[in-house]
């Protein structure tokens, strides 16, 4: 069975590798991906939009639908896994932490409910206390990480970075205090409710901004006709329409991040966990 | 100048390469992630510095921003490095994972 795996592995890979011979050079001017528009976005960009950083302007400017529906995709996925996973039903059994002598108590009946409160706190079965020095650290990291995710969504169009890399990051500082303390505590600080929300307003910003476009009198996505609402910056409108597009799909990565997050590790219940 | 810079990225190499040798020849986990924890961070500070130094050959403006944001780069690594080491050492304390000893290699 091994041998055949590897039989097939070989020829797979020998086929594969048979297949990149008909590949042109690296860089070469002749090649397909660099004869048609590539040309026109290399010189024309920066005239067209004002956009010091081209790969932005591509994928927000001349390709808006394909990121619109890209952030649709990812809106999608958010909302797939929160219908699979999440789960609505109580435990079967309860652990308390009674606060001022730290025992933990074993509550069996389901519907014998403690208050929480000054005396009683949640316990989950397999707590272990959170680490002091990395709660120290996150804590202290986590704001840093923030404005970095900011620093990334804002100069989308000026360097590298934009919606997606920056939303990742922001949501990733969010998991990092899942991690580092408890899930719990994310959840207290971040509902549930508001990330379904946000992860719907960033789609909505976007196609709202193309539709406001239709509005004004453009096509979908023609970010040039909404200069009359902002007046005095006609030159770079397009780079702008791009930021607020990007700042939607920041959103929108950063919900859906932190929404699939909580409710793989915890398996839908958003009791215990990681 | 150069010379100061030529010898702190030799010097960031040298622990570089010290800390991959360390962690393909220690025995076990724990010891493994000693060198991968603390000479990373001590390469990374060195190296960086070097590059600074490189940056700050003609001074302007841009080139400082560019020095502070390297310098950013290197508090945080400073940080995150260790504590990432420590939290995985602790994650296999709390599995259960016995350290490595002379006798267990006899055997």
């Amino acid at each position: 069975m091994r041998l055949l795996a590897f039989i097939i592995v070989t020829l797979t890979g020998a086929f594969l590798l048979y297949g990149t011979t008909e590949f042109p050079d690296w860089g070469d001017p002749n090649s397909p991906a660099s004869l048609h528009v590539s040309n026109y976005y290399i010189e024309k960009t920066y005239e067209d939009t004002h956009a010091p950083n081209f790969v932005t302007a591509v994928v927000t400017d001349y390709r808006g639908f394909d990121t619109m529906f890209e952030t649709a995709v990812i809106f999608t996925a958010g909302i797939g896994c929160f219908l699979l996973l999440r789960d609505f039903r109580g435990k079967k059994e309860h652990y308390y932490q009674h606060i001022p002598s730290g025992v933990i108590l074993h509550v069996k009946d389901e519907k014998k409910l403690l208050p929480i409160g000054k005396e009683f706190g949640y316990m989950d079965k397999e707590w272990v206390p959170p680490d002091l020095i990395n709660k120290t650290v996150c804590r202290i990291l986590i704001p840093f990480i923030q404005i970095y995710a900011l620093y990334v969504v804002a100069h989308g169009d000026y360097s590298p970075g934009g919606g997606f890399q920056g939303g990742v990051i922001f949501g990733s500082s969010l998991i990092l205090l899942a991690i580092s303390y408890d899930l719990k505590t994310l959840v207290e600080r971040v509902k549930e409710k508001l990330l379904g929300i946000f992860a719907a307003l960033g789609v909505l910003i976007y196609a709202g901004t193309g539709a406001l476009c239709l509005l004004m009198g453009g096509n979908f996505l023609d970010y040039g006709k909404l200069a009359p609402l902002i007046p005095g910056h006609s030159g770079h409108i397009r780079a702008l329409g791009m930021l607020v597009v990007e700042i939607g799909v920041g959103i929108a990565v950063m919900a859906v991040m932190t929404l699939i997050y909580i409710n793989i590790v915890s398996e839908g219940r958003h009791d215990e966990g990681l | 100048m150069n010379i100061i810079v030529i010898a702190l990225l030799v010097f960031g190499l040298f622990f570089f390469l010290a800390g991959g040798i360390g962690i393909m020849r220690m025995p076990d986990f724990y010891s493994r992630l000693h060198p991968a924890g603390k000479l990373d961070t001590l390469a990374t500070l060195a190296m960086v510095m070097g590059l600074v130094l490189y940056n700050l050959n003609e001074i302007s403006l841009g080139t400082i921003l560019v020095s502070i944001k390297m310098f950013l780069i290197v508090f945080f690594v400073s940080l995150a490095s260790p504590t990432a080491t420590h939290t995985i050492v602790d994650a296999g304390m709390r599995a259960g994972l016995r350290h490595w000893t002379k006798k267990k290699q006899r055997s």
